[in-house]
């Protein structure tokens, strides 16, 4: 009875629990978007035409590119998974690298996109933005707020891939021990299913 | 469930996913443009294409087709518990 053996020292692994934990985590996320949306359906319930006329300062062009690259990048990351469960550990991390990039590219259209609104002074506080109808402010607080917490979800997406190239790289993420890259997936994924939400609702009002 | 072989996703299955998402995008792009007059029924296209894009986003993408079906119970019931909650919200002020 000298030893004391505790039942779980050693590096235990549970791949299902860890995947429950990230869609625990995600729906918290979809009720954080979710609580947006809801203010979204009954602010433009109540301003139709200020929302219809708002939403036309918008590029419907730019916005559609993001919504390609975004879902380009999803697919890049689902298939980095496929390759590191078929032992293919290069391609697996040139997809990851892919999917990065691709945020970038996100990004950097954001920033031209956010970069025109700021010239017309549409961000809430400008000169512009003040003399609009009510209806017309509440769109563009809105926009901002969103997209600005998406663009958020982004960059932290891009990090955790960032941090899982790392992991593949030292063989601490193989195709056995995939949970981690999984989870960034899925984190990833969502980040694109809040976008096909976002788009249609605020650059396809017509 | 422990003995299971873990399921992969071909690069075939994720193109032709992708490629379905492409053309869904391209889709909600067009009707917005083409039904400029029907307002009620833009947003509502709108929302059944997303949701389209939504569902083969999370079955294909995430593998919640092939993974436990305790994922695709927990995600339904929190979509249906949300949906219900803005249908609820939103049909308050409609009929106000």
């Amino acid at each position: 009875m000298a030893h004391l053996v505790l039942p779980n020292s050693g590096h235990n692994r549970d791949p299902e629990a860890s995947k429950m934990g990230m869609w625990l985590f995600l729906f918290t996320e979809i009720l954080l978007f979710g609580g947006l949306f809801i203010v979204y359906f009954v602010y433009r319930n109540l301003n139709t035409e200020a929302f219809l006329n708002a939403s036309f300062e918008l590029d419907v062009t730019m916005g559609t590119i993001n919504t390609i690259v975004l879902l380009t990048s999803s697919m890049t990351i689902a298939m980095s998974i496929t390759a590191l469960q078929k032992g293919n550990l290069k391609l697996s991390v040139n997809l990851q690298w892919a999917t990065i990039f691709f945020a970038l590219v996100f990004l950097v259209i954001k920033y031209f996109e956010w970069g025109s609104k700021f010239e017309h002074g549409l961000f809430p506080g400008m000169d512009h933005y003040s003399h609009l109808p009510a209806g017309e402010r509440l769109f563009f607080f809105l926009y901002f707020f969103m997209t600005g917490l998406h663009a958020l979800h982004i960059i932290i997406g891009g990090i955790f891939i960032g941090v899982v190239i790392k992991k593949t790289k030292q063989r601490k993420v193989t195709g056995e021990r995939i949970s981690l890259l999984e989870n960034s997936g899925l984190y990833w994924h969502l980040v694109d299913l809040i976008w096909i939400y976002l788009f249609p609702l605020f650059y396809l009002i017509n | 469930m422990k003995d299971e072989k873990q399921h992969i996703v071909s690069f075939k299955e994720h193109l032709g996913t992708y490629l379905g998402l492409l053309l869904l995008t391209a889709l909600t792009v067009v009707v917005s443009v083409i039904n400029a007059d029907l307002k009620m029924i833009t947003i509502f296209t709108a929302l059944i294409i997303a949701t389209t894009k939504a569902i083969l986003v999370a079955y294909y993408f995430m593998h919640l087709k092939f993974d436990h079906k305790i994922y695709r119970i927990m995600v339904w019931i929190v979509m249906g518990l949300f949906t219900s909650f803005t249908l609820l919200t939103v049909l308050d002020y409609i009929t106000r």
